[in-house]
């Protein structure tokens, strides 16, 4: 067939199959949508971080440490040319507003304190209200907060605020900070003040935990070579430069992004299931469409077409619309980019998406059109075989297509799916596993449609309630289009299912895991000199369940002799994790009694009294590599100190106490610089008291309140879970929609059975009645298999992916099955009213 | 069919004739290359037809064989006039629609072209089907019980409209029917009964 005819014949195929089309269409955008709109936020939001590098560190490079900075680092600094430096302290205080007139403490409030030079920041800006420069503002007594204090603590600007028991006016309001990406999960608002105004609190002085950062910026036009050439010679010169972390913005926020690979992997496999469940609609949607053109295919054949000119006819015609398709759910999915900073509630800014996704667009129309393609292939290979023999007797059906058809078809389905999941999920174990999984599933599901089938036929005959039998006897029909209405709708019902179960187990265990017992607030960096002034308070306060243990921080040296350092080079390139773990800051502490909640698994507790002993937490130990005899050495501070693992130990973290990964014997570390952390139970109303109190008393004490952290945890979680059950709604819609448009597809042959049926003397309600049985055996099986999966698949990813503890409930699996077989039962009632309306007469005269 | 030894001559107008069951369109579908016998010969121009490939069958009905059937089989999503168009753009013939609205206009329908088979009476899509199996100056013609399906006004003016055009166009008419009054037209009536060939008019 030549070019201009092949164009004129697919124009014409499309002519007159509209509802047809649009639902091929519908099936297909609705899951590309999904999928560009999960690629095109993670572009976005990667972009963001790498494109604003500069912006996130407010520097081009930044020297930050949890102490002061060395004098060594000066002094290189000051032999740089050209370089600009500034200044920032950060730290956690509690504020409060000034008493109240009848002379009780004003509220309080735990803030992130920021303290900055004049030249902060150097790249990007602040959004300040009013909008003059943050210098002018802060002067040495005043004070930029977040909105969200002046909230809290019911203050306007203008007023006074106590900062370290010191008096600050506050002078404006911080909307947005160059250098942090808010994602509602940090401690506390922030304040800004100068650094003449920090050492005006005192807080420095106090012992507090400050986190010091130098920013750099380097002279105009420097390159990013020469950021991380100063950063290489600023390692070398810090004399103790694993106590400090150097970055420069190329770094780009490593662990933020690699969080955000991770949650688009996972995205992006819930966007594709959604398509695969589309897929099977665009499956179903080719096949009645190739059932309803047998006719015109033996006439074309007749006409001199050869099978594979029909062939690629209705290939050209499946890719058109594949392509229409892809290009509306890519709008579709870019219009969803747009909404997400509003349905997000603030946790994706308004900043960081962009609709211009050339890569997100090119992906949706790929996988959309590829798979499109692969799931249509069944049927389209079928088309081939349609005989011309058909246009002199209506009888002659195509032939089964061959064993090596068959077996080709789904083998390219197989490799096909596997390949698209594999560029979903950018990993080949993880597409391969997503692949395998839908496999199984799938075949789950149609076996047990098969074995519906089998059973109900068999069942049917012995049943005598006239209407079950029927009912039962039309899912058992051959032919009835029963198989992908269960496989699709199950799928739907398992996503939608176990994407709910994830989220509810994790709110619940969030909820659960407080015990009766559980302390309601923390105290951390309490000085030991401060520790009987505070406990007063906290006594005083109806304190119950008080424990207090001192920390002290130190490093690891040393693992049976060989150097942390050389062990962090040992590891696998990509194993942040370890490294982290064996170069991080310690905080240990010392005990003489086995605290609640823990419990020896290995070795003996203090059982040796010639050696210094420590035990260490089962996890931990392994990831440090270390059983019972290892030796460690500790840095701390500078002093060494040789310890014995003696002891493993099991801690229940969910008790909600201080725990520790190491605790050392007692008469080791009592001489060692260190602070006390104090957990306690408080009487409802105790906390805030207490708070404004340690604000008023020892404002370096940072109080935390735990039903507020986790809260926040719980708010930020209930958001991305709303994101999620988003996506796992499509799925079900494409479920429903494919049953709809089985039963649709079947209306002529419904049509006639209603007009038997009623011929025979039933009402229009007796055949509804069968009909409705039908659809709910339907979405029975779907709703008890996809009910199964989807509790198999939030219990893999809730205690496997998160290690917590399942907890049982079995109300969302009833609800999940229930509602599967009313929306089965509405949805294939709805599709079969044309059937139901005709008279009789009407389809029996048009046979 | 059983033992069934026939040859039609080019231009011959034959009519194969017999009560239902008879093999008449089985006989037919053999001749055209719609199906394949499982013993004996199918020859055309002198070449065995049964074991071409089904590609070489469909060039082979492309370019040499037209067809007429009971039930009209237009091809519902196309226009009378694409439905005769479409074996001119199979064949690639110079002025396809020239060619097509000479053949709607012999058929009395030249102001119909634009109507969809839904929108014709059953004798307007016959005659539509008449000038589309002759669109493509098929050597050979098969029509099935072209009649069948019409009333008997109707049926005679198929009837003269493609004894007309088989006269003018040159073309081999083979026709089956189970009406005598049709086969009467015929220059040879082949009568069947069980798959046999019962006599030879």
């Amino acid at each position: 067939m030549r070019p201009g005819l092949y164009v004129r014949s697919l124009i014409r195929e499309s002519r007159g199959s509209g509802g047809r089309l649009a639902f091929f269409v519908l099936c297909l955008s609705v899951g590309v949508a999904a999928v560009v709109a999960v690629a095109g936020l993670a572009t976005s939001l990667d972009r963001t971080i790498r494109g604003e590098a500069r912006q996130l560190l407010a520097a081009d490079v930044a020297v930050s440490g949890w102490r002061a900075t060395p004098p060594a680092l000066d002094a290189l600094l000051d032999g740089e040319a050209g370089l600009q430096r500034t200044e920032l302290r950060q730290l956690t205080t509690v504020v409060a507003a000034p008493a109240l007139p009848d002379g009780r403490p004003g509220p309080t409030q735990l803030v992130q304190l920021k303290a900055v030079g004049d030249t902060y920041p150097f790249y990007g800006s602040l959004r300040l209200d009013p909008d003059v420069p943050l210098r002018e503002l802060l002067g040495e007594d005043g004070v930029v907060v977040a909105p969200e204090l002046l909230r809290r603590l019911q203050l306007e600007v203008g007023a006074t605020l106590l900062i370290g028991g010191q008096p600050f006016h506050i002078a404006g309001r911080v909307l947005a900070e160059p250098d942090r990406l808010d994602t509602g999960l940090s401690l506390g608002p922030r304040a800004f003040v100068s650094l003449a105004g920090l050492a005006r609190t005192g807080l420095l002085g106090f012992g507090s935990r400050v986190y010091s950062r130098v920013l750099l910026r380097l002279p105009d036009a420097a390159s990013t070579d020469a950021a991380a050439a100063l950063a290489a010679r600023i390692r070398d010169a810090l004399p103790d430069a694993e106590f400090y972390e150097v970055e420069t913005h190329t770094d780009a926020q490593p662990a933020l992004r690699a969080g955000l690979r991770r949650a688009e992997r996972f995205l992006a496999l819930v966007a594709l299931l959604s398509l695969v469940v589309g897929a099977i609609g665009v499956a179903e949607t080719v096949r009645s469409w190739l059932a309803g053109r047998l006719d015109s295919i033996a006439v074309l054949r007749c006409l001199g077409l050869r099978p594979r000119e029909v062939v690629t006819l209705y290939v050209g015609q499946t890719l058109l619309l594949a392509l229409v398709g892809s290009a509306i759910g890519s709008v579709a999915g870019l219009c969803l980019i747009a909404a997400v900073p509003r349905i997000s509630g603030g946790l994706v800014p308004a900043v960081a998406v962009s609709l211009w996704q050339p890569g997100a667009v090119a992906r949706g129309l790929a996988v959309g059109t590829g798979i499109a393609l692969l799931f249509a292939l069944p049927p389209l290979a079928a088309c081939r075989r349609v005989s011309p023999l058909r246009v002199i007797r209506r009888d002659v059906e195509p032939l089964p297509p061959s064993r090596l058809v068959r077996g080709l078809t789904l083998a390219v389905l197989g490799a096909g799916t596997l390949a698209i999941a594999v560029v979903q999920a950018r990993s080949f174990a993880f597409g391969a596993g997503f692949a395998g999984a839908l496999a199984v599933v799938a075949a789950v599901l149609a076996l047990a449609a098969w074995l519906l089938a089998r059973v109900v036929g068999t069942l049917a005959r012995r049943v005598s309630a006239v209407r079950l039998r029927h009912g039962l006897a039309s899912l058992a029909r051959p032919g009835a289009d029963t198989l992908s209405s269960i496989v699709a709708l199950g799928l739907g019902t398992l996503v939608v299912l176990g994407m709910y179960l994830v989220e509810g187990q994790l709110a619940r265990s969030l909820a659960a895991e407080l015990p009766d017992d559980a302390p309601s607030s923390f105290f951390i960096d309490i000085q030991p000199d401060q520790w009987e002034g505070v406990r007063g308070i906290l006594e005083s306060e109806g304190a119950s369940a008080l424990r207090s243990v001192p920390i002290v921080n130190a490093r690891l040296r040393t693992i049976d002799g060989r150097s942390v350092e050389e062990l962090a080079a040992q590891t696998e390139g990509d194993d942040r994790r370890r490294r982290w773990t064996l170069t991080r800051e310690q905080n240990l502490t010392y005990l003489a009694e086995l605290p609640e909640g823990n419990q020896v698994v290995e070795g003996r507790w203090w059982a040796d009294p010639s050696r210094a002993e420590v035990s260490i937490e089962r996890e931990f130990a392994q990831g440090l590599g270390v059983s019972v005899g290892s030796t460690i050495d500790l840095d701390v501070q500078g002093v060494i100190v040789p310890l014995s693992v003696t002891s493993l130990r099991q801690v229940d973290w969910r008790s909600f106490r201080p725990n520790f990964f190491l605790v050392v014997e007692p008469g080791v570390l009592e001489a060692a610089p260190q602070q006390r952390v104090a957990a306690a139970r408080f009487p409802d109303g105790g906390d805030e008291r207490v708070e404004a109190r340690l604000a008023a008393s020892y404002p370096n004490v940072v109080p935390i309140r735990i039903r507020e952290v986790l809260a926040k945890v719980a708010g930020v979680l209930a958001q991305i879970g709303q994101g999620v059950r988003l996506l796992g709604g499509f799925t079900l819609l494409s479920g429903l929609a494919i049953l709809a448009g089985a039963v649709g597809a079947s209306s002529v042959r419904r049509g006639r059975e209603v007009a038997l049926l009623k011929t025979i003397g039933m009402t229009r309600r007796d055949v509804a009645l069968v009909f409705a049985l039908e659809y709910a055996l339907v979405g029975l099986v779907a709703g008890l298999i996809g009910a199964a999966g989807g509790g198999a698949l939030a219990w893999f990813v809730v205690t496997r992916g998160m290690e917590l503890e399942w907890l049982a409930e079995a109300t969302p699996f009833v609800a999940a099955v229930v509602l599967a077989v009313a929306l089965a039962v509405g949805c294939g009632l709805l599709a079969s009213l044309r059937a139901l309306s005709r008279r009789p007469i009407e389809v029996l005269r048009s046979e | 069919m059983d033992d069934v030894d026939l040859a039609v001559q080019a231009g011959e107008f034959v009519a194969i004739l017999g009560p239902s069951g008879s093999g008449k369109s089985t006989l037919l579908a053999l001749m055209a290359g719609l199906d394949r016998p499982t013993s004996g010969e199918v020859r055309l121009d002198g070449r065995p037809i049964q074991s071409l490939s089904e590609d070489a069958l469909a060039l082979l009905r492309r370019h040499g064989i037209g067809f007429v059937f009971q039930s009209f089989q237009l091809l519902p999503n196309l226009t009378a006039l694409e439905n005769v168009l479409l074996p001119l753009e199979l064949v690639g013939a110079d002025t396809p629609r020239r060619r097509a609205e000479e053949l709607l206009l012999a058929v009395g329908l030249s102001e119909r072209g634009h109507h969809y088979p839904a929108q014709l009476s059953g004798g307007e899509q016959q005659r539509v089907a008449v000038a589309r199996a002759f669109a493509a100056r098929p050597a050979i013609l098969f029509a099935d019980e072209p009649t069948g399906n019409l009333d008997h006004a109707t049926g005679t003016m198929i009837l003269d409209l493609l004894a007309r055009l088989r006269r003018d166009e040159g073309t081999t008419l083979v026709l089956v029917t189970h009406d005598p009054a049709v086969a009467a037209l015929a220059d040879r009536r082949i009568h069947l009964r069980d798959g046999r060939v019962e006599r030879v008019e």
